[in-house]
């Protein structure tokens, strides 16, 4: 990636807003849900579903997640993480600062167009395998701000979603359940299947 | 409690200062022409009785025959505010004398103005837009943007 | 090595077995994919420059799915650096203030004065005067370079 010599405020000011106003143009129409592999019917070595299932285990049950959160769901994440509703039992008590060492991007909060190119550029930075949870009704479609003029009318415009998880905020009970259902959907992937 | 006092009060005082600029003086705010704005902010920051030495907030309002800046004044040392407003009746290229060389609180606020409203101050080091993006069309909050 | 050492040989078989493990497991659990997507750029890079030697290199092979444990998907933003989601402007490598010298010099030579110390410490019934009055010509001569630096107003930050 080249590195633009950028020499005063103004020029920054003027490179950020082309590269918002080229992410709404790229943006215009959601993301597909990387789910189609869910409706395949694989043909499971048998030598390969124990690597599989280990494999498996291993990523659900050690989700990072991604310090990205950019509004009030946060609070409830805050919550979920802390001892009342623990997260530390499903192994994810660990909020990594580095996307590099993160697999699990929950998106707690409304985006505004402005952040978008910064959270496109932390998803694009995590390692692979990564998932993200799209947590709260302005991840999912932009909520109450759905028709905003600076507000991303959901995540799924800017980075494949796994979960949805609806709520404004979602009760750390929501949260929880929507991590079970991530944890469900890692335990059908299958090293056979294309894509992940 | 800070003391709120009344704009009717302080009009006879500015009135013969600046004789003609007072448009309209109630208990609430007091309402003077946009040119002599700057003078008369000038004048309430530095007269010893009123001593506005923090201005808290300005804000904009929208009537969609005019615009109305708001600005909230207050005295650390006395203890009273005062809302100040002043009009401007341009929709295009509506512009106000700013008042960052009196305070220095004025600069983002007048910017955040300027980037939602489209109102431009006069004298302001650095009008740029600043929660919008540079290349944004349009001034959002205004009445007619959608 | 257990018979000599005992558990100290076992512990640092261990600790050899653990490192390299986590060293090269991942690395080598993740060449094939490394290497699918590096033969791919290869085979690429010779079609565009050199067509005509497709014909000499032979079709290298591509790992099935099922061994592409660890995936390799590079893309620009994850080969650069990391700023909390902005691009990064200029180079990291900075300048140091260069008073960070002065203090890393007189470290230098008082934690040499320290390494000294310390045995005498632990010795010191059986050195007796003789030591006490020893370390206290050592401290001495280098108190009188700390005070050299301390008047010279290097300690200070303007």
């Amino acid at each position: 990636m080249e590195i633009e010599e950028v020499y005063s405020s103004r020029q920054l000011d003027e490179k950020e807003g082309r590269q918002i106003n080229e992410l709404i143009d790229r943006s215009q129409q959601p993301i597909p849900d990387p789910d189609r592999w869910l409706e395949e019917e694989l043909e499971r070595n048998i030598l390969l579903t124990s690597v599989d299932a280990i494999l498996n285990w291993a990523r659900r049950s050690s989700l990072w997640t991604v310090v990205a959160f950019p509004a009030c769901c946060a609070f409830e994440f805050i919550t979920t993480e802390a001892s009342r509703f623990d997260l530390s039992r499903f192994g994810m008590e660990i909020i990594r600062a580095s996307p590099r060492q993160a697999d699990l991007m929950i998106t707690a909060g409304t985006l505004t167009w402005k952040m978008a190119p910064q959270i496109k550029r932390i998803y694009d930075q995590m390692a692979e395998p990564k998932w993200v949870i799209a947590m709260g009704a302005c991840a999912v479609s932009g909520g109450i701000f759905a028709s905003s003029y600076s507000v991303v009318p959901g995540y799924n415009r800017i980075i494949p979603v796994d979960v949805y998880v609806p709520g404004c905020p979602p009760r750390p009970e929501a949260l929880i359940y929507g991590i079970r259902m991530l944890q469900e959907k890692i335990a059908r992937q299958s090293l056979i299947a294309e894509d992940k | 409690m800070t003391l709120a006092l009344s704009g009717s009060d302080i009009a006879k005082q500015i009135e013969e200062k600046f004789p003609g600029s007072v448009v309209e003086a109630t208990d609430q705010n007091l309402m003077v022409e946009a040119e002599s704005l700057f003078d008369i902010a000038g004048y309430l920051k530095d007269t010893p009785g009123l001593d506005f030495d923090y201005l808290t907030l300005i804000t904009a309002v929208d009537y969609l025959d005019c615009f109305e800046v708001v600005y909230n004044l207050t005295s650390i040392k006395h203890n009273h505010s005062l809302v100040l407003k002043a009009r401007c009746y341009s929709r295009q290229n509506p512009t106000l004398p700013s008042v960052v060389g009196l305070w220095r609180t004025a600069d983002f606020q007048e910017r955040e103005i300027y980037d939602l409203m489209g109102i431009s101050f006069e004298g302001h080091p650095n009008l740029k837009r600043i929660v919008l993006w540079e290349g944004f069309e349009g001034h959002p909050l205004r009445k007619d943007f959608l | 090595m257990l018979a000599e050492y005992g558990d100290i040989g076992l512990l640092l078989a261990l600790a050899i077995f653990f490192a390299v493990t986590t060293l090269l497991l991942p690395f080598s659990l993740s060449l094939p994919a490394r290497l699918t997507i590096y033969f791919r750029r290869f085979q690429h890079y010779l079609e565009t420059r050199y067509p005509f030697m497709t014909k000499f290199v032979p079709p290298l092979p591509k790992f099935p799915r099922f061994m592409q444990v660890v995936p390799y998907k590079p893309n620009p933003a994850k080969n650069s650096t990391f700023e909390c989601g902005m691009e990064t402007i200029g180079q990291a490598w900075v300048r140091f203030n260069f008073r960070y010298y002065f203090y890393a010099l007189i470290f230098i030579a008082l934690d040499v004065m320290v390494v000294f110390i310390y045995p005498w410490a632990v010795g010191l019934k059986g050195l007796g005067l003789f030591g006490f009055i020893g370390i206290l010509v050592l401290i001495f001569v280098l108190f009188i370079g700390y005070l050299y630096a301390w008047r010279k107003k290097v300690l200070e930050w303007k």
